[in-house]
């Protein structure tokens, strides 16, 4: 019982971050159009830009907020530099050129900081909480409450500021929303630096957990699975999709995967399922999208064909 | 395609053929992972740039004929393995695209990255068939009692397997089978209303395309003695997208620029960054140029190097008076 609760725990600080980032993608998507695969190489230059600030003595919330920032400015500059003039390019394009983005970034993190794994500071304090027997070590908690505290309260922003309004315009119809004054390609602007910086504070929580890499930005695929099941265009969707995800990935690891290999081990010749929840997302996104294409909670005739 | 082009192809071929044997290493090398790559953007552009769908899966498909390749390889079937790989890749192409005939788009793409993922997984776990993450060790074949286990042979090997898919390429693309994958392209309904199949003609496009990339990766396969996950990741899948991108989708010729513009790039960055001496700024000036270009081609001249290679022929042209019109070269490729 103790074990399970522990995974429960696990999972849903894992999933809270996945959340997190897939609402990044879910809010680009619905407001350019664009399926942003860089998302991935946000999150893992957010977790860097982090390193780097505390590295210079920032304390950590200050080295978080600038970090923040400064993934906000990448943001908009990746939308004004390179998607602006693919406005009339076929998705397919628009796909390749985010790609493109998650190379380039790679690359340049890779330049920086070398492909090592770094140790990443410490920023929550060490130790653990017992709850129900159940250790839950600062790391986790701090992770997962912040990442759905920030998740809802950008729900929040969305659905009551006037602000949140002017991007649900802008997202609904673009043309309407400029027929009533709404700059739509500020909002497209401030969509790209919201996600961003999401992004970059995901990637800052995740290397608290994980620590400090260029795998980080592998993250940005397992959100994909997540948005699907979540319905392409629902960020509360995301959110929950995301919980679920690392749920499914936290049993997978702690009970499936044994199992499976038991019993591979008894009939087969195969000796181990290695990583199997890094799968498992996938394996459920192909289900997704035969059974039920438009998402959990996305509405029929939502996705763009 | 055109006697022209047909001939121009030949001549290429052959000239390249009857080069091999002189080659010094590397260079037999190079003119190996050049022309294995061509084979595999040639397979993607039948079902990108012809039929209009994206797929992610393309590295997995070839691993798929590596390790098909192989083991027939191994098991002592000599060059059969080569088309034999390719009938597994077309199987498993199908398999992945059939049911994701009803997604379009971007959809079918997130569902072909995930069959690239779920393939990647299987080479790592199933051991008795893949041997894991350390690779299956590829025998060389033997033809006629004589084994090809040369830069050369290889080179000469892939040159020949390059010009057929290519040929073989260019004659589908006149029949109503190639039209009709160009219309399901443009317009779905149009196709519809024009009495095509969809359904049947995608069905084909996976099927080709599989079997072409089964072909490449059974080729790379054997070329270096090994399939290893590691060498048909979600990376390489990247890169023949960014091919035929970069080359020019759709196109006959295209892809193969692309491929060798996508190819030789890291080698060229490689012997200018040998100046450096330090590998990780390599590695990483490489990334950066690739993922710099792919987005660079995707904004300036979204139809590739084939677009680049008209241009410069019609401004060639116009300034000979006695050349072609503009209005003939245009049509041409």
């Amino acid at each position: 019982m103790t074990y399970i609760l522990q995974l429960v725990t696990a999972g849903l600080a894992v999933g809270s971050v996945y959340a997190l980032i897939a609402i990044g993608i879910v809010l680009i998507y619905k407001c350019s159009g664009v399926v942003n695969f860089a998302q991935g190489a946000f999150v893992m230059m957010g977790a860097y830009l982090t390193f780097a600030a505390s590295r210079l003595g920032l304390p950590p919330v200050l080295a978080v907020t600038l970090a923040l920032v400064l993934m906000a400015g990448i943001g908009v500059l990746a939308e004004r530099v390179v998607l602006r003039p693919m406005l009339k390019a076929p998705v397919v394009a628009v796909m390749m050129v985010t790609l493109g983005m998650l190379i380039m970034i790679r690359a340049s993190c890779l330049a920086v900081w070398g492909p090592d794994p770094l140790a990443f500071p410490r920023i929550f304090p060490d130790g653990a909480l017992e709850l129900f027997g159940v250790f839950i070590t600062y790391n986790y908690l701090t992770a997962g409450v912040l990442s759905i505290l920030l998740s809802l309260g950008f729900l929040g922003f969305y659905r009551f500021t006037a602000v949140g309004l002017m991007q649900r315009c802008a997202a609904d119809n673009p043309r309407a929303a400029l027929a009533i004054g709404i700059h739509t390609s500020n909002q497209v602007s401030l969509a790209w630096a919201m996600s961003a910086g999401l992004a970059g504070v995901g990637g800052t929580l995740l290397a608290t957990l994980n620590g400090l890499s260029l795998g980080l930005a592998d993250i940005g695929l397992i959100a994909f699975p997540v948005i699907v099941l979540g319905g392409l265009t629902s960020l509360g969707g995301a959110l929950v999709a995301g919980l679920l995800l690392g749920l499914l990935q936290s049993f997978t690891d702690g009970l499936l995967s044994p199992m499976i290999e038991d019993l591979l081990r008894a009939h087969t010749r195969i000796y181990s399922v290695g990583a199997l929840q890094q799968v498992v997302p996938y394996a459920l996104l192909v289900a997704v999208l035969l059974l039920r294409p438009q998402g959990i909670f996305g509405r029929k005739g939502s996705e763009r064909l | 395609m055109k006697r022209a082009h047909f001939i121009v192809g030949v001549a290429v071929a052959a000239a390249v053929l009857a080069v091999t044997p002189f080659l010094d290493r590397y260079v037999a090398y190079l003119v190996t992972i050049v022309a294995i790559s061509s084979i595999g953007a040639l397979g993607l552009n039948l079902l990108t740039g012809l039929c209009g769908q994206i797929s992610f899966a393309q590295a997995a498909l070839m691993g798929i004929g590596a390790y098909t390749a192989g083991n027939l390889c191994n098991a002592g079937l000599g060059l059969f393995a080569i088309p034999l790989g390719g009938l597994a890749a077309a199987t498993a192409s199908v398999v992945i695209g059939l049911p994701a005939l009803r997604l379009r788009g971007l959809y079918f793409a997130i569902a072909t990255l995930a069959a690239q993922f779920i393939l990647e997984y299987l080479f790592k776990i199933l051991e008795p068939l893949t041997h894991g993450i350390s690779g299956l060790l590829i025998r060389p074949p033997t033809v006629l009692g004589f084994a090809i286990q040369d830069d050369r042979a290889y080179a000469r090997l892939a040159v020949a397997l390059l010009f057929l898919v290519w040929s073989g390429i260019g004659v589908l693309r006149a029949t109503n089978l190639g039209r009709s994958f160009l219309v399901v392209r443009e317009n779905e309904i149009v196709a519809r209303g024009m009495g095509i199949d969809v359904a049947r003609t995608k069905f084909w496009a996976f099927l080709l395309s599989g079997f072409i990339a089964g072909i490449a990766g059974a080729m790379s396969g054997i070329a270096s003695r090994l399939a290893n996950p590691e060498a048909f990741s979600f990376a390489l899948s990247v890169d023949y997208v960014a091919m035929i991108i970069v080359g020019g989708q759709g196109t006959l010729t295209g892809p193969l620029l692309g491929a060798a513009f996508v190819t030789l790039l890291p080698e060229a960055i490689q012997r200018i960054g040998e100046l450096f001496n330090t590998p990780s700024i390599l590695s990483a000036l490489r990334e950066f140029a690739f993922g710099m270009l792919i987005i660079l081609f995707l904004i300036f001249e979204p139809l590739g190097l084939m677009a680049v290679v008209r241009k410069l022929r019609l401004r060639l042209t116009a300034s000979k008076p006695g050349g072609k019109s503009p209005a003939a070269t245009t049509e041409a490729v």
